[in-house]
């Protein structure tokens, strides 16, 4: 079995058959593993748990135990809700190293990986896939896993995939700022060990659909944007990096970094709505897709799961390839069965189609982004700032709605509707 | 807490310095002069959080050497001028903390 990417979704893919006594060769086009890895700054525990067994060896940085969620509106004003649970179910950790630790147990099963080569094709003719083409050398295979990421230059090659396109992806950018352990846990309010997942909205994205977000590791801080595409293409006056700089010097913000020391500035894809970037086939003859190729992350605006489902999903093209070790080259009907139709009738994957909350939220275009976080804001404004009447809580949404172009009755048309979809 | 440090503003040039690359001498990247030069709304320019596109005299200029590999020229680019793949042998960008 040959598996093309040493990610999150194609190192799960490779410990899971290798594991079983497949022999798997992991090519990855990176130097050493993790190399090529961004993402956001947070994984969820619960299929990682499943898939690996407990967790004390990973590379964990922080487990969560305060998220917030923020509406900044356009003059800065900032109405968060907190929570601070007593049991943690994500961990923060840096997906280079996340990744390096999930190839090594890969390599510790039985699998070779092969860095520092570039998978140029997957090769099929009549008889299904057949192998790869990477530097130059044809490597024949039975069963190919596609690990490529979300740029998928191979599927769309061999038109199993569409065109990427706008409506599809929307870019993230992160900074990670180093500003010592004790930093960390003063200023974001944490014991020791404790972390922090903040989600904010309006104010950061030059008014486009998107969002910032902010998470704790041990000594730094990793804070970024995610833009929609579709909408940043037409609408875009500023460079995404001075936004990114926006952020970094936002009034309320600067704070928690002050005196930091940017270490690594990084960039990278995601499905944005996932579903909408499933490709029509997971599985055919000798090929699965897994991880973010196929699309599989759920983005609700405040909720982001992408590494957990990539490894879930490269489990379980790890299992089917184990399951059909004794074929040479398995049908598309032997791996629909073992693998696209268990993925699809899994939870993540049912959760996938679910819940479209983002595209709602992008139906109703800049009220998200926008008028709400202003209308939060009047409505806070109301009720703490008094002068000689004092609102009640009603009176003072009722009276701060009658100031926003936004009328009660689409307020709730919005509320029903992004609750139903979320 | 200073006010220095809120005033701390960097170019993504210098942003662009706390990366690492080993870059490759053949560009992973190339870009149709032709049919950029006809395109009338270059999202490029703006949307590359790199900067590797820039606009000198109503002209975009590229540079691949500070590309962060993410793709987004790949899918934005309206002319189809982009010609989009990963740098070989390892090359290109090498993330540490992301």
């Amino acid at each position: 079995m040959v598996v093309v990417g040493a990610g999150p979704a194609g190192a799960a893919a490779a410990l899971e058959a290798a594991k079983a006594g497949v022999k798997v060769l992991m090519i990855e086009r990176g130097r050493g593993a993790g190399s090529k890895q961004v993402y956001g700054g947070k994984i969820y525990s619960y299929y990682l748990q499943k898939v690996l067994g407990d967790l004390k060896d990973a590379p964990v940085e922080r487990w969560v135990r305060k998220e917030r969620l923020s509406l900044v509106d356009g003059s800065n004003r900032c109405t968060t809700i907190e929570y601070e649970g007593r049991d943690s179910g994500a961990f923060t950790a840096y997906l280079t190293k996340f990744t390096a630790w999930l190839v090594d147990r890969a390599v510790s099963a039985g699998a070779v990986f092969a860095d520092e080569v570039r998978v140029d094709s997957i090769l099929r003719n009549r008889e299904g896939t057949s192998g790869v083409e990477a530097g130059g050398e044809r490597v024949e295979a039975d069963v190919v896993i596609d690990a490529e990421g979300v740029n998928r230059l191979l599927l769309e090659r061999l038109g199993l995939a569409e065109r990427t396109s706008t409506r599809s992806v929307a870019l993230g950018v992160k900074e990670t700022i180093r500003i010592g352990e004790n930093e960390v846990e003063e200023r974001f309010g944490l014991d020791h060990g404790e972390g922090l997942s903040w989600i904010l909205m309006g104010g950061f994205t030059g008014g486009l659909p998107g969002g910032a977000f902010v998470y704790t590791n041990k000594d730094t801080v990793s804070l970024g944007l995610v833009l929609y595409l579709d909408s940043a293409v037409r609408s875009i006056d500023e460079p995404v990096h001075s936004m990114v700089e926006g952020l970094r010097t936002h009034e309320l913000l600067w704070r928690y970094w002050a005196d930091g020391d940017v270490v690594e500035y990084s960039a990278k894809l995601t499905p944005e709505s996932g579903y909408r970037y499933v490709p029509s086939k997971l599985a055919t003859d000798g090929l699965m897709v897994v991880g973010d190729a196929g699309g599989l992350l759920l983005n609700l605006g405040y909720t982001f799961r992408g590494v957990d489902y990539a490894v879930y999903s490269g489990h379980l093209a790890g299992r089917a390839a184990a399951a059909s070790r004794d074929r040479r080259r398995p049908s598309e009907e032997v791996l629909r069965e073992l693998y696209e139709e268990p993925l699809r009738r899994s939870r993540p994957f049912r959760d996938l189609e679910r819940l479209r909350g983002v595209e709602r939220v992008m139906e109703a275009g800049d009220r998200y982004f926008s008028t709400y976080p202003a209308l939060a804001a009047a409505a806070m404004d109301g009720i703490f700032n008094l002068e000689e009447a004092t609102p009640s809580v009603y009176e003072s949404l009722r009276s701060a709605m009658r100031k926003s172009d936004v009328s009660m009755l689409r307020a709730m048309l919005d509320a029903l509707g992004t609750v139903r979809a979320i | 807490m200073s006010e220095g440090a809120r005033a701390q503003r960097m170019k993504v040039e210098d942003l662009l310095q706390r990366t690492t690359w080993d870059v490759d001498p053949r560009p992973h990247i190339t870009v149709d002069a032709d049919k950029c030069a006809r395109c009338p709304t270059k999202p490029c320019v703006l949307l590359c959080p790199a900067g590797c596109y820039t606009e000198v005299e109503g002209s975009v200029v590229f540079s691949y050497e500070g590309c962060l590999e993410c793709g987004t020229c790949r899918v934005i680019c309206p002319m189809g001028a982009v010609t989009w793949n990963y740098p070989v042998s390892g090359r290109g960008v090498q993330y540490r903390t992301s």
